[in-house]
């Protein structure tokens, strides 16, 4: 069997609150992988900490003390490398019952030895884009401009003829309008979607083999955020690119994922096909996951006048975790047998089924 | 290498945090500093007004000229005519101490007034508002004072008036900016639509409460810019006379001594200047980490 | 639709412009109205300081009606400037506009010396601590530093250069600018301007506000954007984060750099602006002091046109202001 192209095991990323003196565990213990060819969706609350994971994948957490443990497999055509290979070296880490109560990190030596392992996967083998298009382009150079240092840092084509025409290429192709105007536009003059079209351009333009999206989609107008997946629709199967596609939003996700991640309190509580961790009707199902397909409002709960369900109770505070199982307090399908074990001990992500991952104590032990 | 640790597995509560858990060391520190400087300027002026000096600052001691620090009772030694320096200091505080508060009470007053026209009100009054500080900014101060000078007596209270008005600018542009970023956040047309009336959103919410921490550090920035000036002015020669002591003569009448290598009477002052001008900066920066950026935490 | 870059900057060019000459003209009226308010009649001085007979001063004060109101004043006074005109110093009897025009230059010198020295010094210190983060550690000496020498009495540290140079390395350089242009005649400017650069107080708020400045826009999102494709972070960052910051500040601390350049020119008797200055203010030499005043304002002016140019040009359609 192959590798996956991408394989994080156990990633923990913490953040430090100094008006609290507490560690704030946005990732606790993350393990995914994505395949080739293939995309899987993250799905969680705001807080879930989805966006931190895809972040400590590309490097991107400077915060102390970041990502402090764990390891990311990736498994490329032309290169294989654990991203985060020799770095626990640059931390000690003390735990007591085990939670973690100290860090000690050298911040500089990780941050070096961390951009020498990506220099030669960011942009080019893994390409990030992000939420918020408008802010996250350079208002200060045109849109072309931005691709074709994508193109010109990352493949062959690296004279500005064919930079510069490999840049409209890759602009026609996510379906932008009068692609060499928008090439010399600047990106106050562009719309949200627009600006998003050009970014995807832009991370494609390298041909990476994965691609990360954090919630490409949010912040949209609702008909352009339905263009937008519809693009990565139609680049999936052109590409044939592998994606982790993070999102709150489940109706992108269901559209666009061949396998779900769902994301709560900063682990992952099930893992499996989309079709089966999706499927509301499903019998071996998550309580959070079941709580959330049915919050989620549709025509059909319109149709029977049905109210809103919303999941009882608050976000988890990452700072303040319980010892049990995060979901506990607002479980809706707690049973007097596991109930004690519910509450005092977290459970671990076990198998159901082949490929479908569950952590909690109703299913497995 | 940093170290992170959380003592219990209960969260802090912040505002039980001991002063140095909550704030960073150095602010503490220069807030510290700034608040001696303050105190030991305050203290002097006293001393110089009710004339409690260790010496006469005018008497001649020929018998020891240029004496270092504690040296025969004079605790700062003597200048090059053997006057005891730290009356001489202390005597040199006079000549900026009411003319600075002059000043700082000008600006303040104009840049607040300004700056609530134009940040309140905005429109073509910004606009105006605007061409006058960027007008008064124009000019360098030294220079224009020195216009006033030639144009006018060479007094040190209308010196302090055009200082107070060209410090106008600088607050009536933090204060608009306050009033705007109040503005933004919604907070002023959320106060306009529980009714309260303009004046007390002017007056209780946005200086009271909003504005004080800024005006306190304009005020203690201000103070230091003051000083400066009048030390420089004096150092030219356009301010207190000789014999008369002010920190800036002092070091003028000082410098062919210190080129001879005779450098304490020219230090002394100079040090004076330095400590005193960078408590109140440091005063005014370490509030405003504390003050400011606290709120926007 | 997108104008052409180039009709964008002249438009902007323009409009700065027309409202540095606004400015100037303001400027020109505070200095008329001190002039006009000024007890013992400084305009008559002004006007008739270059006739040497009493029947002609008082002609002339019929022919140009000083009876006339004061805004008739204000515009015969201002062509008079605008033609050169700045009067004759009471002192020499000489016009002013061309001493004005050679001291200026070698103040001109000065400044901009200055702020090379400046920006040479707080640029590499601003930047190092904002790129390594907030490690206090190292970062804070070198803003205590900054600290202690904007607080610094800049005469003295003039003396303290003087001091050193002499008896370190047999140096004066109080010598005339007529020297300078012997060989190595330059290094002897080099002290003053050292000396300005490192004292007036700039080098601090530089660090402050380029550090701020810098520190903000590696935590944009853009950069962000950057650095997730392997992009150079600098050269995405810098015209934010230096670039515009650094015109900024500088254009603002003009004025203040000019304040300490009569304080530094009166120590190293620097033939420039400020020492003139000065002498006019002791001999209350109006006309000498008035055109001073109007130089340095449009010193002033002439930076600020000058930043916003940049400023304009960088940001091209960028939405920020």
């Amino acid at each position: 069997m192959t590798q996956p192209l991408l394989k994080i095991e156990n990633l923990r990323t913490y953040f430090y609150a100094r008006s609290k003196q507490s560690f704030v565990r946005a990732v606790d213990g993350v393990s995914l992988q994505v395949g080739h060819r293939e995309t899987v969706g993250v799905v969680g609350e705001s807080g879930s900490g989805k966006s931190i994971a895809a972040m400590s994948v590309m490097g991107l957490i400077s915060a102390g003390p970041g990502v402090i443990g764990g390891s990311i497999h990736f498994t490329g055509s032309r290169v294989q490398k654990n991203l985060l290979e020799g770095l626990d070296k640059f931390v000690k880490i003390k735990e007591e019952n085990a939670r973690v109560m100290e860090v000690i990190k050298d911040e500089s030596g990780w941050q070096k030895a961390s951009k020498r392992l990506m220099r030669d996967l960011r942009g080019r083998e893994i390409a990030m884009i992000f939420q918020n298009p408008h802010a996250s382009l350079n208002p200060y150079v045109t849109v072309g401009e931005q691709i074709t240092e994508s193109v010109r840092l990352h493949t062959t084509h690296k004279s500005d003829k064919e930079s510069r025409e490999r840049a409209i290429y890759w602009l026609d192709q996510v379906k932008i309008d009068s692609p060499r105007l928008r090439f010399n536009s600047y990106p106050s003059s562009m719309s949200g979607g627009m600006c998003q079209r050009a970014m995807i351009a832009m991370a494609l333009s390298s041909e990476p083999s994965l691609l990360i999206a954090d919630e490409p989609t949010t912040g949209l107008d609702a008909t352009i955020q339905s263009k937008i997946v519809d693009l990565m629709e139609e680049l999936k199967s052109e590409t044939g690119i592998s994606t982790l596609l993070i999102s709150h939003d489940i109706s992108v996700i269901s559209r666009l994922a061949d396998r779900v991640a769902v994301m709560y309190g900063g682990a992952v509580v099930e893992y499996g096909p989309a079709q089966l961790v999706l499927d509301m009707g499903a019998t071996i199902k998550h309580p959070y996951t079941a709580a959330l397909l049915a919050s989620v409002p549709s025509a059909q709960k319109i149709r029977d006048k049905a109210n809103l369900q919303a999941i009882e109770g608050d976000v988890l505070d990452t700072i303040n975790v319980p010892s049990g199982c995060r979901f506990y307090a607002r479980c809706n399908q707690v049973t007097a047998e596991i109930r004690e074990k519910c509450a005092s001990h977290h459970p671990e992500l076990q198998e159901v089924a082949p490929g479908h991952q569950m952590r909690c104590w109703r299913f497995g032990s | 290498m940093k170290k992170y640790s959380q003592t219990t597995a209960e969260i802090g509560d912040f505002s039980k945090l001991p002063l140095l858990q909550k704030y960073a060391l150095a602010d503490l520190l220069y807030v510290a500093y700034g608040l001696l400087i303050v105190a030991l300027v305050l203290v002097s002026y006293i001393l110089g007004m009710f004339d409690l000096l260790p010496h006469d600052p005018q008497q001649i001691n020929m018998g020891l000229l240029m004496a270092p620090p504690a040296s025969g009772g004079y605790l700062l030694g003597t200048d090059f005519m053997g006057r005891d320096i730290l009356s001489r200091l202390i005597v040199g505080i006079q000549a900026y101490f009411l003319p600075g508060l002059l000043a700082i009470s000008i600006s303040l007053t104009g840049g607040v007034v300004l700056g609530i026209l134009s940040g309140y009100w905005g429109g073509k009054l910004e606009t105006v508002i605007t061409y006058f500080t960027n007008l008064v900014d124009s000019f360098p101060r030294l220079v224009l004072i020195l216009l006033v000078i030639a144009a006018f007596k060479p007094d040190i209270y209308y010196i302090m008036v055009v200082m107070g008005i060209t410090g106008v600018p600088t607050v009536a542009t933090a204060i608009a900016n306050k009033i705007r970023f109040l503005a933004q956040k919604s907070f002023i047309e959320a106060a306009l639509a529980l009714g309260l009336h303009a004046r007390v959103i002017i007056f209780k919410h946005i200086l009271w409460y909003n504005c004080r921490a800024l005006l306190i550090i304009q005020a203690t920035l201000g103070m230091g810019e003051a000083i400066l000036l009048e030390t420089s002015l004096s150092y030219l020669g356009f301010g207190v006379q000789e014999p008369v002591p002010s920190w800036g003569n002092m070091v003028q009448s000082g410098a062919n001594y210190f080129l001879q290598g005779n450098f304490w009477p020219s230090t002394a002052p100079a040090l004076a200047i330095l400590f005193t001008i960078l408590g109140f900066n440091l005063l005014g920066d370490g509030l405003n980490n504390i003050l400011e950026d606290r709120r926007g935490r | 639709m997108i104008a052409s870059p180039l009709r964008v900057i002249t438009y902007n060019l323009i409009k700065e412009l027309g409202l540095a000459i606004l400015l100037l003209l303001g400027v020109s009226f505070v200095v008329f109205v001190i002039l006009y308010a000024a007890p013992g009649d400084q305009f008559s001085v002004l006007l008739e300081g270059q006739l040497p007979t009493e029947e002609a001063r008082a002609g002339i004060r019929e022919a140009l009606g000083v009876a006339q109101s004061w805004y008739g004043q204000y515009f015969s006074w201002l062509l008079g400037v605008l033609s050169g005109n700045f009067g004759t110093s009471v002192r020499t009897g000489l016009p002013v506009a061309g001493e004005l025009f050679n001291v200026s230059l070698n103040t001109l010198y000065l400044t901009l010396g200055s702020m090379l020295v400046t920006l040479f010094v707080a640029v590499p210190i601003a930047l190092y601590s904002s790129v390594r983060g907030h490690s206090v550690a190292i970062s804070w000496p070198l803003t205590m530093l900054g600290y202690v020498v904007s607080a610094l009495p800049v005469f003295w540290l003039g003396y303290i250069a003087i001091y050193i140079s002499i008896h370190n390395f047999n140096f004066f350089p109080l010598a005339s600018v007529s020297q300078t242009s012997a060989e190595n005649g330059w290094l002897y400017t080099l002290v003053p301007v050292l000396v300005l650069g490192l004292g007036s107080g700039t080098i601090s708020e530089v660090i402050r506000s380029l550090r701020e400045e810098m520190s903000r826009v590696m935590a944009e999102d853009y950069v962000r954007t950057a650095r997730a494709k392997g992009a150079s972070v600098w050269r995405h960052a810098f015209k934010e984060g230096l670039l515009l910051p650094v015109t900024e500040i500088i254009a603002s601390k003009i004025p203040f750099i000019l304040g300490g350049a009569v304080i530094v020119e009166q120590v190293f008797g620097w033939p420039g602006m400020g020492r003139m200055a000065w002498q006019a203010a002791q001999d209350r030499d109006f006309p000498v002091i008035m055109g001073i005043v109007l130089v340095a304002a449009a010193f002033v002016r002439l930076g600020s046109l000058i930043q916003r140019i940049v400023c304009a040009t960088v940001n091209r359609r960028g939405q920020r202001d």
